[in-house]
């Protein structure tokens, strides 16, 4: 496989059997995948942060002829503050937006909203379909799309969105599938 | 207090001031428990994946949450030094 020789690193956005555990990990359940979506697509939120640094030295030409040292010492605080839980919030919703493949089901972790958490499990003998999609000059560019799978029943799919080489990952979910079926 | 005393008080801190510090103060206390939210579902998130850089994320967060106490206590102070 392609990029089966890509390593773990930090914040990396797909890696291969990682040193990671979850809540509903079982016994002997082993991690084949990590997926979190490809860095491109964080590209919006960075660049309203590098708009809000500027906005910040701009704004300090203004207001400092309105308010006095003291109050503009808060108000600088408050505008650091707010950039920074900005940045932060967006690392934190990238970080723990997360899609894990293992030999006996798929996960899908989503942390949105601050205070929202939803956790998707597919157990890999209820997959019935995979569909990869990925298009636009970026996302074939940087190799990365979106990849929806299919449960059986009542069971509620998984959708991994925007993470990179969705090809792979398919290639992946599906050779697990095939040592799944094999092994029954 | 009487009430000629007290409306002398408040020509004496200017309208703007006591504007300022009111924002100032719901700000601090907002972005206070806005950070206590924070640390808490990032422990609950990090219960639900533990990857290796999660001691990152707690501390950065930890700071988060310091720095909201800093700001409110920064802010308490300017209330009475302003």
């Amino acid at each position: 496989m392609e990029n089966n020789n890509k390593k773990s690193s930090a914040f990396n956005s797909y890696c291969l059997n990682p040193d990671i555990k979850f809540d509903t990990r079982e016994e002997g359940e082993k991690v084949s995948l990590l997926l979190r979506s490809h860095p491109f697509t964080q590209i919006g939120w960075i660049l309203v942060s590098i708009l809000l640094v500027i906005l910040f030295f701009v704004a300090n030409f203004f207001i400092g002829k309105i308010f006095d040292l003291k109050q503009l010492f808060i108000i600088n605080l408050f505008f650091i503050v707010f950039i920074f839980s900005f940045i932060w919030i967006n690392v934190l919703n990238w970080y723990f937006n997360v899609g894990i493949v293992t030999n006996k089901k798929i996960i899908d972790i989503d942390f949105y909203s601050v205070i929202y958490k939803e956790i998707t499990v597919a157990q890999l003998g209820k997959i019935e379909d995979i569909t990869v999609k990925s298009g636009g000059f970026f996302g074939s560019y940087f190799d990365y799309g979106s990849v929806f799978i299919q449960t059986a029943g009542s069971a509620v799919n998984v959708e991994f969105i925007n993470v990179p080489y969705p090809s792979e990952v398919a290639q992946i979910i599906n050779k697990l599938l095939g040592r799944k079926h094999g092994s029954q | 207090m009487d009430l000629n005393n007290f409306l002398s008080t408040i020509n004496e801190i200017e309208i703007k001031n006591i504007f300022f510090m009111l924002f100032t103060m719901v700000f601090a206390i907002f972005y206070f428990f806005y950070a206590l939210v924070i640390s808490k579902q990032v422990q609950v998130m990090n219960k639900a994946l533990q990857d290796k850089y999660n001691w990152l994320v707690l501390f950065v967060t930890s700071l988060q949450v310091t720095a909201s106490l800093i700001i409110l206590i920064i802010v308490l102070l300017s209330m009475f030094i302003i």
